[in-house]
């Protein structure tokens, strides 16, 4: 950081409004797309949780969920997390 | 071919009349037979934009409903050659227009005219409708902000579900020294989000006012910036390559700039 940052960011230089202007719009416009709101999502993902739970356990710490678009369309992406079972009978 | 562009936005505010006055103005000094139409009933302004409000004798809802032929509604515009307004009627709500009726009468000014502008009103309810079946093609203004961004992210939808061609975007209020500062997200970051052909880049400026207290839009004046940028925006509507200017102000970020932010001393109109 050269002296300039420094006196700069003592002068109470913020970090750039821009970027979260810009995660915030990326966020809501997939949303506004789907026409889901990110409250009904989650309901979504603890119903489709529930499911999976009926078949394996499932590592709630290592749930991502969430929508994402590439290449002009949307796709829900998900991740879930499953606990290995022979691990914990050993325990 | 005649053809009618609809001007758009979703939200409120952002810069539609300046653009279909600029626009429309723009293209007659190009040589072209123009109408613009003021969608906005009940709210009209563009009138007023272009100077031409002691002139109104009969307006659009007149038309449609019979009272007057359309030739006698159509205001010339006395700076330019063929150049007319079409106004809004002002004492009534936007639902005595139908679809239908818009189709008809643009259908009827594209006998005569090379190119019909519309300037939509805000919102996406009836008068959106009326001003977008019409069309042939859209363009979208926003401004660099959040709201504005993702309401011109709604029309882009909407534009498309009139099976209208790609709609094309003007950044309006464009803040330079604030983009170079980070504090305003940058043409591509629009982009990026938008994800539709870029038609123009407006800077914030005072000549938009200006041009507005006078009745005298900014693009016949040869000195302006802000006339600039729509006589650009003009060549491009007109299919021609225009290089894009780069509108950051790289001399307001930095130690000085900061220092000078700090102490109040920086201009309050860079752009
Ligand atoms: N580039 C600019 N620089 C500075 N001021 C601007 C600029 N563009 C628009 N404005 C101001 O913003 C206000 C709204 O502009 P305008 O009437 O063109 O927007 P609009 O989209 O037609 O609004 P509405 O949705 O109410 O019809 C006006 O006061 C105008 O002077
Ligand atoms: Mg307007």
């Amino acid at each position: 950081m050269s002296l300039f940052d420094r006196i700069e960011r003592l002068m109470g230089a913020q970090p750039k409004s821009k970027n979260d202007a810009k995660q915030r719009l990326k966020l809501v416009l997939l949303h506004d797309q789907c026409d889901i709101s990110p409250k009904r999502l989650e309901e979504m993902r603890e119903e489709i949780v529930a499911v999976m739970q009926k078949y394996v356990e499932i590592d709630r710490e290592a749930i991502d969920f969430k929508l994402h678009k590439e290449n002009g369309k949307i796709a829900l992406v998900s991740t879930v997390g499953v606990n290995r079972v022979n691990s914990r009978q050993v325990a | 071919m005649p053809q009618c562009i609809v001007v758009t936005s979703g939200k409120g505010g952002v810069g539609k009349t300046t653009t279909s006055a600029n626009l429309g103005c723009g293209l007659a000094l190009a040589g072209y037979r123009v109408a613009m139409i003021d969608g906005d009933i009940g709210l009209r302004n563009l009138d007023l934009i272009l100077g031409l409000e002691n002139r109104i004798v009969y307006d659009l809802v007149q038309v449609i409903e019979g009272e007057c032929k359309l030739k006698q509604a159509l205001i010339r515009d006395k700076r330019v050659e063929g150049l007319y307004l079409l106004p809004a009627a002002q004492t009534r709500d936007k639902n005595a227009v139908k679809p239908d009726d818009m189709k008809r009468l643009i259908g009827e000014l594209k006998e005569t005219f090379d190119f019909v502008i519309v300037d939509c009103p805000a919102g996406i309810e009836q008068g959106f409708k009326n001003s977008i079946v019409g069309a042939d093609r859209a363009i979208i203004v926003t401004t660099p902000e959040v709201s504005a961004i993702r309401d011109a992210d709604r029309i882009v939808g909407l534009v498309e579900a009139h099976e209208l061609p790609e709609p094309e975007l003007i950044i309006n209020r464009y803040r330079g020294g604030m983009v170079a500062r980070g504090d305003m997200m940058n043409k591509d970051d629009i982009l990026e989000i938008l994800a539709i052909p870029l038609i123009g880049m407006v800077p914030d400026h005072e000549d938009v006012i200006i041009s507005a207290n006078k009745g005298q839009p900014a693009v016949f004046d040869e000195a302006s910036v802000v006339g600039a940028a729509y006589r650009r925006i003009t060549q491009r509507v007109l299919g021609e390559d225009v290089p894009m200017p780069n509108f950051d102000r790289q001399d307001e970020i930095g130690f000085l700039a900061t220092m000078k932010r700090w102490m109040g001393l920086a201009a309050r109109e860079a752009v």
